[in-house]
């Protein structure tokens, strides 16, 4: 099959362009095989990748426009040629590695870790079943970038929307009947920027590998802080 | 405006303002179909009333508040050099505040008249 | 241009579990700490641990640590450290607690306390019935665990160096470790990073197997470091196969399946493993599972077109338990099986899985090695997690172990460390030559013209592992792969890299790694052929029974002349009876 992939190397090129690669496509091939397939081609195309079954998020690309995570990607559903590009929006490092560091500081910046004032019981604290189903579709989250890197709020204002990545995370932990710090987050997502940057477009629920629905939990957010401020 | 105003408060009031503004509209329309004012003095008669005057001047408060809200919002997208964004809105505001007066007097004559 | 340089109290190397659960302990006090990885700390291979991690908390059923510490030494093999088994068992108990407090969303019971399931190997009473043991969250247990471990020291401010790769470590004369000289993936810049304490924590070395669960990542960075630094690797011919990887492609089915009330069947349709584990079943420690699958294979009974694998039943308990308990299974069953769990059975193999042998630690993490007849401390040098031997998994690792091994000896080497430096205040003199010998070893790829590639050595190496170190292993089949893998080795200085780049340049890095397969895979090797009795995962046809007389004994391989040496097992725990050597049965 016919592959399109983006190169780029800040050495020796001045801007990205693409380059064709045939690559013999057995049954069941996954599209981060068939990157492979060409870096044994060609040993300096760069791209990151590790576990190869979708839990360590370190290989989203955009293909045929739209994001999504290569090791997990059948190629037999992907229609040819294929074009592989980085993420939309991040600074090109080369090939399809971009850099994440925005991304990276948004999910820092909603303070991803349970606050608890209590003191610590002995053992565990107690959480019912239905308490801790709360946080199924949100803890699952693998950090890909998929879904920011789709987002059109994101890519107009990356340094101040936390995007939906960080927000689904903020999500994450305004449900854990653990926290204990719902005011202080909350007060944390208030302005015009943080939070209130969605528009509700949910690319990022289109393009999740994880089949989660950041767009929801921002909807919890946004209901949550309603409720609390009334 | 507060800080505050600018987050949850504008979200917020988007939508309420939404909500009347679509429910109004869908009455202005039952209106102009079914018991549409014949002539002017008819036209006066019903948007004179004290009911629909308040009800129109809410009206207009409210797809004014919507649209300055949108508005900005899409000039915080968009625009990022600050002293265009800024000039940008006043010139929207004023816009805005000049629609809003010339609705009101508007509304207030017929009143009077 | 000088070689940019950093100081920090500690380093550690590797941002898995066992690197996170040393560097939070480091950061809540107030020693400056570095965390180098060579990719962002969530795509660690933590991240992909399923099933859980055991303690004894008794939340099901009724447990406590010394039938955890049983279980344990029996799955051993006997070749465990009983000292540091008891050590690691009484600890699981305030880790788990302590994981908890740090926000991991563990599943939970009707009484709001931490789910646990029973997973292979586990007993109540010494051998009794099955116990419920291992703590989970869902399937995604090491997800949870590493995301939590990440955020806790993203609070603490940890001080991470993400997409450096390490070369090696620096030494002084003295043999005392100094740092590590490291590179900057994305400009392809070395940068040397001194420290009071250096921890390795760099993970297993799945990679040199072809068929395996382990990520790209998983390269024996760590134990390679070791070996160049004359330190040996300790009982590295204890290789884990995992019995259910996904037939030839090698993703994890976790035990969490079997422990839900999944079990496997051959072509008949037959439960075998009643055969071969009348009590456990399919339940028994997973040497065992992965022999039985194996045999069933090579006497015919195997399914598929080429009757190459056997299947794992899982239907029969309803979609409600398998999304609830299994989703993430559910999902890589249909992705790479194609086959729903739900309703068809999964097609499974034994798959590269775990390296119970690594560099010789204490309990508190310290690195030792041999000196004239008993053992002394490798000043500034630590070791956690898999690329570390305890040695707690001794000839055979129990499901649920590996988590609580990197998470407890994690910890402890962060706790010595605090300690360690209180009592080394300043950093000691850098010793130039070392620092010389680590850059030759980064600019030895510069050299051009036609040579070998990275790649085909890679693959030639490690199908030569799988062949001739797998998992029935004979003298003869091991003694010709030795030669193989020592002659892959000789054409190590022929390879060529053709892209001399310095921005991101991942070819530079996997040759890197290749070189670091290559010392920990004849690591692997040469430790098995030279062990002439079958014990836990170490199998020979040729030797088929275990031989305590003989054999009862660690073994320690060294680079220089591929020198092996032996030392005792360690039978006498902290404060309880000695378990001594029975025959294993399940």
């Amino acid at each position: 099959m016919k592959f399109l992939v983006s190169r780029y190397n800040p050495d020796s090129d001045a801007a990205p362009y693409m380059q064709e690669f045939e690559v013999e496509v057995p049954r069941g091939m996954m599209l981060r095989d068939a990157l492979l397939d060409i870096k044994r081609q060609d040993e300096s195309f760069s791209f990151r990748h590790s576990c190869g079954e979708g839990v360590c998020g370190s290989d989203g690309v955009n293909v045929n426009g739209t994001n999504k995570l290569a090791c997990i990607t059948p190629v037999s559903e992907l229609k040819e040629p294929i074009e592989v590009r980085p993420f939309p929006g991040r600074p090109i490092i080369r090939d399809l590695v971009v850099d994440m560091t925005q991304f990276y500081q948004q999910y820092k910046a909603v303070k991803p870790w349970v606050v608890r004032n209590d003191p610590m019981p002995e053992q565990e604290i107690l959480q019912s079943p239905q308490e801790r189903d709360k946080l199924d579709g949100l803890y699952e989250c693998i950090l890909c970038g998929c879904c920011s890197t789709s987002c059109p709020s994101f890519w107009w204002n990356p340094e101040k929307f936390h995007g939906p990545q960080a927000l689904l995370t903020a999500w994450r932990f305004l449900a854990d009947t653990r926290d204990q710090a719902t005011d202080e987050r909350l007060d944390a997502l208030e302005g015009p920027y943080k939070l209130f940057r969605c528009h509700t477009i949910m690319n990022c629920v289109e393009v999740c590998p994880k089949g989660l629905n950041p767009t929801k939990a921002i909807g919890h957010i946004k209901a949550l802080m309603l409720k609390n401020s009334v | 405006m507060s800080r505050k105003a600018s987050g949850l408060k504008a979200w917020a009031i988007q939508r309420l303002t939404a909500i009347y503004v679509g429910l109004f509209a869908l009455y202005l329309l039952l209106v102009l179909l079914f018991a549409a004012p014949a002539d002017y003095a008819d036209w006066k008669a019903w948007v004179g009333g004290p009911v629909v005057s308040v009800a129109m001047l809410l009206f207009v408060v409210s797809v004014l508040m919507h649209a300055w809200i949108g508005v900005r919002d899409v000039l915080i997208d968009y625009v990022h050099p600050i002293a265009i964004r800024a000039a940008l809105l006043g010139v929207i505001a004023l816009a805005l505040v000049a629609m809003g007066l010339w609705a009101a007097q508007a509304l207030i004559l017929v009143r009077l008249t | 241009m000088a070689l940019k340089k950093r100081r920090f109290d500690a380093l550690i190397i590797g941002a898995g579990g066992a690197g996170l659960n040393a560097a939070i302990q480091l950061a809540n006090t107030d020693a400056r700490v570095a965390v180098v990885s060579k990719v962002f700390p969530t795509r660690s291979h933590t991240v992909a641990a399923q099933g859980g991690v055991n303690a004894a908390l008794a939340n099901v059923l009724p447990d406590n640590w010394h039938w955890h510490m049983f279980d344990t030494v029996k799955g051993s093999d006997y070749l465990g450290d009983q000292d540091a088994i008891e050590f690691m068992c009484r600890e699981a108990i305030p880790t788990v607690y302590e994981l908890e407090h740090n926000g991991v969303p563990f599943s939970r019971l009707d009484d709001g306390k931490i789910y646990q399931r029973a997973f292979g190997g586990q007993s109540q009473n010494f051998g009794g019935a099955q116990a419920a043991r291992t703590c989970a969250a869902a399937d995604r247990t090491g997800h949870a665990i590493l995301h939590a471990l990440y955020q806790q020291n993203v609070r603490a401010r940890t001080h991470f160096f993400d997409e450096y790769f390490a070369i090696d470590l620096i030494r002084d004369d003295e043999g005392a470790i100094l740092g590590a000289l490291i590179m900057e993936i994305e400009t392809g810049e070395p940068l040397l990073i001194e420290a009071k304490a250096t921890v390795l924590a760099t993970g297993g070395c799945g990679q040199v197997y072809r068929t395996t669960s382990n990520a790209h990542i998983n390269t024996g960075d760590g134990t390679a470091m070791a070996l160049r630094a004359g330190i040996p690797l300790m009982d590295m011919e204890f290789f884990q196969f995992h019995p259910t990887g996904i037939a030839g492609k090698g993703m994890l089915i976790t035990e969490g399946v079997r422990g839900e009330g999944g079990y496997l069947v051959n072509k008949d349709g037959e439960r075998f493993m009643e055969r071969y584990a009348p009590n456990a079943k399919d339940l028994a420690s997973r040497d065992v599972v992965s022999r039985a699958i194996v045999t069933e294979v090579k006497e015919g009974r195997g399914v598929g077109p080429n009757a190459d694998h056997v299947l794992l039943k899982v239907d029969h308990l309803g979609e409600e338990i398998v999304s609830k308990r299994l989703p993430g299974i559910r999902e890589s069953g249909r992705i790479f099986a194609g086959v729903d769990a739900v309703h068809e059975p999964l097609p499974v193999f034994p798959t590269a899985h775990y390296v119970m042998g690594g560099i010789p630690t204490d309990p508190y993490g310290r690195v030792i090695v041999p000196q004239g007849n008993g053992e002394e401390v490798v000043p500034g040098l630590y070791a956690a997690g898999e690329c570390a031997c305890v040695s707690v998994h001794g000839a055979n690792r129990l499901g649920g172990n590996s988590l609580l091994d990197i998470l407890v000896f994690g910890r402890a080497a962060g706790l010595d460390v605090i300690e360690n430096l209180k009592e080394n205040r300043n950093h000691r003199p850098l010793n130039e030559s070392s620092v010389e010998t680590a850059m030759a070893r980064l600019t030895r790829w510069d050299q051009k013209g036609e040579g070998i590639s990275v790649r085909a050595l890679r693959d030639e190496f490690r199908k030569t592992m799988e062949d001739h170190a797998g998992v029935f292993r004979t003298e003869e089949i091991m003694a010709e792969g030795v030669e193989k893998l020592k002659a892959l080795r000789d054409k190590l200085p022929d390879v060529r890299l053709s892209d001399h780049s310095k921005v991101f340049n991942t070819a530079r890095v996997e040759a890197l790694e290749l070189e670091n397969l290559v010392d920990t895979g004849i690591a692997i090797a040469y430790s098995a052929l030279k062990r002439q009795e079958s014990r836990g995962a170490h199998s020979r046809p040729d030797f088929p029974a275990r031989d305590d007389a003989n054999w009862m004994k660690h073994s320690l391989y060294f680079k220089q002349d591929d020198r092996m040496d032996y030392k005792p097992v360690r039978t006498k725990p902290l404060t309880v009876e000695t378990f001594p050597p029975k025959e294993r049965v399940y």
